[in-house]
């Protein structure tokens, strides 16, 4: 599922509030299925300090933090998922590198690998593709089918309608004080994305020029 | 030279010195490490004056003595320390900015009781400490405090590198993160008493902060940042103590931040990540 939405409209907010960081101003969350014991997690690449004397395979293995024992390293199991976790990042070799060593779409791998060690039923991504190249895109959108497929919930903020059309399944759309949530069909048209302050309406008449109710606002 | 070593030892007083130096160093030097690691090297100073006035209503009402500089110096840093993340919490100024305004606000109270007290601790020693005098009281305090700070940190090393290093996350994973954050205030409070007694209030975070940015030159990941800050505060202490033994008139406490500071240039020339390393030509973000 894809949130979208202009700047402002509390994308973040929502993300944060299902994961418990913020509570809600008024009513609750409700959980049919029980809440998750655990919640898979990538914040916004701003929000993160990459001075922090760290290698790139002790972050990832922070995913799974909780099982371990405090007094001890970890077990072999532990650092081989750490490595195939790395690998289906694509940053295996650049393990033992210090965080401060790699490039935008690197950490973001890198976080992604320890977003895997979680191993968790719904994973809230936001905005991952905000800072990395296409290429990194490109393999990070492969790791998030190979979630899908494995049935997990990926949640992601994202501000690319294409990545949105081809690769969620549901999207909700906040703006103007108002959500609407439905497949991504229903939800991303021209009027929709328009009265909720996502884009002009010429930008909209452009963005789905040819498209038989294109054009209509 | 070896004769005037092996004479500074037949001094009980120096003997003293060396080993509650040597304790301390094992203690401060990793608070000092997260303090720097946690952008709050300069929070760590101002934590050192916000302990003044409760050390010194300790001092005015209960005298001399390790227990009330213990819990007047407590109430008084966890109190600033409690207060500045709940205004940063709930009101329009950072951290930085509610510690600041908090601190010297406590300094100002502190010195204003020991002045209109009529003091008889002399402001000086008050202010660089007394480490050639350290009594059987202050090394039992050195030592207890060192002890709950080696427990504590092999307890929550792990929860507390993880809030460090990425607090968004971290706070995302458990469900009261404040206890991590609020802890180890709890031990830089405890490691600036122990600390104030043998060094001072001006000296006491320089011997924290100074090895640990000098050993972050040389170190890419926390374990040799760690290991690293507690050789060269070790380091430090017992060269800053040989060296105002050598020099007479010259007091402990400065002499032993000094060496700290002679080994922060040296590894901000030499180290790889320092001024000539790597890190200066490639990442600059």
């Amino acid at each position: 599922m894809a949130v979208v939405g202009a700047n402002g409209s509390g994308k973040s907010t929502f993300v944060k509030t299902l994961l418990g960081l913020k509570s809600p101003m008024n009513g609750r969350i409700e959980w049919p299925i029980g809440k998750p014991a655990e919640i898979g997690y990538l914040a916004q690449l701003t929000e993160f300090d990459r001075r922090f004397p760290i290698r790139v395979r002790d972050l990832a293995a922070m995913g799974a933090w909780q099982g371990f024992n405090p007094f001890a390293g970890l077990n072999k199991t532990t650092r081989n998922r750490v490595d195939a976790a790395l690998e289906m990042a694509g940053i295996l070799e650049l393990a033992d590198h210090p965080l401060h060593t790699l490039s935008g779409g690197q950490l973001q791998r890198a976080l992604f690998s320890r977003v895997i060690m979680q191993d968790a039923p719904l994973i809230l991504l936001d905005e991952p593709f905000s800072a990395v190249d296409q290429y990194t895109e490109q393999h990070l959108l492969s790791v998030i089918e190979t979630w899908q497929s494995e049935g997990r919930a990926v949640i992601m903020v994202l501000h690319d309608l294409s990545a949105v059309l081809d690769h969620c399944t549901h999207a909700l759309l906040l703006g103007n004080g108002r959500a609407s949530f439905g497949t991504v069909n229903d939800i991303l048209t021209p009027d929709r994305l328009v009265a909720q302050g996502y884009m002009s309406s010429s930008q909209a008449s452009w963005m789905f020029r040819g498209q038989p109710n294109g054009g209509a606002c | 030279m070896f004769d005037l070593i092996s004479e500074m030892f037949n001094y009980a007083f120096m003997r003293r010195a060396f080993v509650v130096t040597t304790i301390l160093s094992a203690s401060v030097a990793p608070v000092g490490a997260f303090l720097v690691l946690r952008r709050l090297s300069l929070a760590g100073e101002a934590m050192a004056h916000a302990i003044t006035p409760g050390v010194v209503i300790g001092f005015v009402t209960a005298g001399l003595s390790v227990m009330s500089l213990l819990f007047g110096g407590l109430i008084a840093g966890l109190g600033v320390a409690v207060l500045t993340a709940y205004l940063a919490r709930n009101t329009i100024l950072r951290s930085d900015a509610s510690l600041a305004s908090l601190y010297l606000i406590a300094l100002a109270i502190g010195i204003f009781i020991l002045s209109a007290a009529g003091s008889a601790v002399p402001l000086k020693s008050f202010l660089f400490g007394s480490i050639l005098g350290v009594d059987d009281a202050s090394m039992i305090l050195v030592s207890g405090v060192a002890t709950v700070t080696l427990v504590t940190f092999a307890l929550i090393l792990r929860p507390l590198i993880m809030s460090t290093c990425d607090p968004v996350f971290f706070e995302s994973q458990v469900k009261r993160p404040w206890i991590v954050d609020q802890g180890f205030m709890f031990l830089l409070v405890l490691n600036l008493l122990a600390a104030f007694k043998t060094l001072g209030t001006l000296m006491a975070v320089g011997l924290m902060i100074l090895p640990a940015t000098a050993a972050r030159y040389w170190s890419g990941t926390i374990t040799a940042q760690l290991g690293l800050g507690f050789i060269f505060s070790l380091l430090s202490c017992w060269l800053g103590l040989t060296l105002s033994y050598i020099l007479p008139e010259t007091p402990s406490g400065p002499a032993i931040v000094l060496v700290a500071g002679a080994i922060f240039v040296l590894s901000a020339l030499f180290g790889p990540l320092g001024l000539r390393g790597q890190f200066s030509a490639t990442t600059k973000s």
